[in-house]
């Protein structure tokens, strides 16, 4: 019956065209960034330059994995938590704005196991929102650069644990990296969507649940950007959001990725108990 | 079938519903009547165990909602006023959505509900496309769906032009008469009420103020139209002699217990007054309804 019953939430989420306003945004910034760098010649030129003057060939890492990072990196930082947000501050808060809730809580159904459903069915987007943003990234990039090229990175300081900011991959090794940057990017995603989740299970608009866990994620940043605060850097929740970026240093360290996974997991978790906990006392009316 | 015992419930320390008792037997069609606010959707609302009762116990179909809400609402179908389903979806993936929240439900029962409410042909164009008619339509189909012993309608005719509320109105007395559903109807359409319903309980600003049969409710106040010379120098006169009760609308009176109106015409000829006519006043549930709402609004 689970099965048959989160068929349903994946039928009403992927069923609508808002859903994939996501996706859309997310490929036509991939096109745009990739066409900007291809075909504008000081922006190719300056990514040519900044892989020279760190000491390597710029003919060899000017490739497919290369400009597929830069968009990771861009893209993680900004659409990628908007459309999370988004798609999280919906999951409750619409319903019971349309007043479908009211239908479905007519059923039999325990309103955890609602929630649990609802839940995950969103982590099910973030994953396929992530799998698409590395998909496009690399066909998109793969069309319009050489596709067997190693991976530049130059990675932000607030990441810089120690060892340099720059780092270079063959392209086997490169295009493991990548991969698994991303496969590390779903516990970012899923985390802010768990925030916005919860929010939607309080009496509020879609848009105000969206608006306040990215309120939360920028406040933090700023918080996390302001150097006075660095030592304090372990306690800021995007410094663990951004754990993805660690497999883009020469060494990964695992013992971070451990740690910061279990960060994010406990706190989706802890979003979704708060969210149910939340909706269990609440009265549901038209 | 249902059952709700000393039921209140507080928002924000105004009370929507207070000391609720109410006892739907299996087989009725019962109406539950009040104004926009009276407490009705919240009473609604409490037996499907969306809103949490701040005090008292409901059941259903012998289950405690609160404490067993799964169990209680195993055989429930309800239908809220102006019904709302996921628009950007066909008829046939609504109602295996819904469905699916109470038990897997095979796709020959989908196909048996649609054509039960005749929007066969249309099941699986998109639900925006359905006028307001097909939407109570697949309303009541989502209902029907978990073969239900107790079916809740909140305002069904809402939003119905008078052909469908005709429609709607058969589709219950069908309903009541083919499944044998218990069946329990919140309306303003007083109308709709007297015709459909053998029981009504009326709610006025939260509190129960009548719970009886329809029969009992137009029985209730034994109206008599009285047309005489001066109405209000009759009825002075009637009242200090006890033979009525209460007066309204400049024609009509009700007389005290045990007096016959032949004792009013003889007192008003008496006195010189002339009586063109005395007559019994049918009480309609409307008029029923209003003096009802009378005292408490003034």
């Amino acid at each position: 019956m689970f099965y048959y019953q989160l068929k349903g939430e994946l039928w009403k989420l992927f069923g609508k065209k808002r859903t994939y306003i996501g996706f859309t945004m997310l490929l036509l910034a991939q096109m745009l960034i990739i066409g900007l760098l291809r075909y504008y010649p000081p922006a190719h030129r300056g990514l040519m330059r900044n892989i020279q003057e760190s000491g390597f060939v710029g003919e060899q890492y000017v490739s497919m994995l290369t400009v597929a990072s830069v968009m990771a990196f861009v893209l993680a930082y900004t659409l990628l938590p908007l459309y999370v947000a988004l798609v999280g501050g919906d999951m409750v808060s619409k319903e019971s704005e349309d007043g479908t809730l009211r239908m479905i809580l007519s059923r039999p159904v325990s309103r955890v196991r609602l929630l649990l459903l609802k839940w995950i069915a969103g982590v099910i987007f973030s994953i396929v929102l992530v799998a698409a943003l590395a998909a496009g990234g690399l066909l998109f990039s793969g069309l319009t650069f050489p596709v067997t090229g190693g991976l530049f990175t130059q990675l932000p300081d607030d990441q810089n644990i120690g060892t340099t900011n720059l780092s270079i991959f063959l392209f086997r090794d490169g295009l493991e990296r990548f991969l698994l940057a991303h496969l590390m990017m779903v516990s970012k995603a899923v985390a802010i969507y768990s925030m916005a989740f919860m929010f939607s299970c309080f009496n509020m608009k879609p848009a105000a649940a969206a608006i306040l866990a990215l309120s939360a994620i920028l406040i933090d940043r700023i918080l996390m950007e302001i150097p006075y605060f660095h030592d304090l850097k372990e306690y800021f929740l995007g410094y663990h959001l951004n754990i993805w970026q660690t497999f883009f240093y020469e060494n990964i360290w695992w013992w971070r990725v451990g740690e910061s996974m279990s960060i994010l997991i406990g706190l989706s978790l802890t979003f979704l108990i708060i969210g149910i906990s939340v909706f269990q006392v609440r009265d549901i009316k038209s | 079938m249902i059952s709700l015992q000393n039921v209140r419930k507080i928002f924000g320390g105004r009370p929507a519903v207070e000391n609720l008792d109410l006892e739907v037997k299996s087989g009725e069609i019962f109406g539950l009547l009040g104004h926009n606010g009276a407490g009705k959707s919240t009473a609604i609302g409490m037996m499907l165990g969306q809103v949490w009762p701040t005090s008292g116990e409901i059941r259903i179909c012998g289950h405690d909602v609160t404490a067993q809400r799964q169990h209680a609402l195993k055989k429930v179908g309800a239908i809220f006023e102006s019904p709302v389903f996921y628009d950007y979806l066909s008829g046939w993936r609504n109602l295996e959505i819904l469905s699916h929240y109470t038990a897997p439900t095979p796709a020959k029962r989908i196909r048996e509900v649609i054509e039960w409410v005749g929007l066969t042909g249309r099941e699986k164009s998109k639900v925006r496309t359905y006028s307001h008619g097909m939407r109570a339509r697949l309303a009541l189909a989502q209902a029907l769906l978990p073969q239900p012993e107790l079916l809740i309608l909140d305002e069904p005719s809402d939003g119905l032009d008078p052909e469908g509320i005709h429609e709607m109105r058969l589709t219950i007395l069908r309903l009541h008469k083919e499944f044998g559903l218990t069946i329990l109807l919140s309306s303003h359409l007083l109308n709709e009420v007297e015709q459909l319903c053998t029981r009504i309980a009326v709610l006025n600003q939260g509190k129960k103020v009548f719970d009886g049969t329809v029969a009992e409710a137009t029985r209730k106040q034994n109206w008599q139209r009285l047309r005489t010379g001066d109405f209000t120098a009759a009825t002075n006169l009637l009242r200090s002699a006890r033979l009525i009760n209460e007066v309204r609308d400049g024609q009509f009176i009700t007389l005290s217990d045990g007096v016959g109106s032949e004792q009013v015409v003889r007192l008003l000829v008496e006195r010189g007054m002339p009586v063109y006519e005395i007559a019994p006043q049918e009480e309609t549930l409307e008029s029923f309804y209003l003096t009802l709402m009378k005292p408490r609004a003034n």
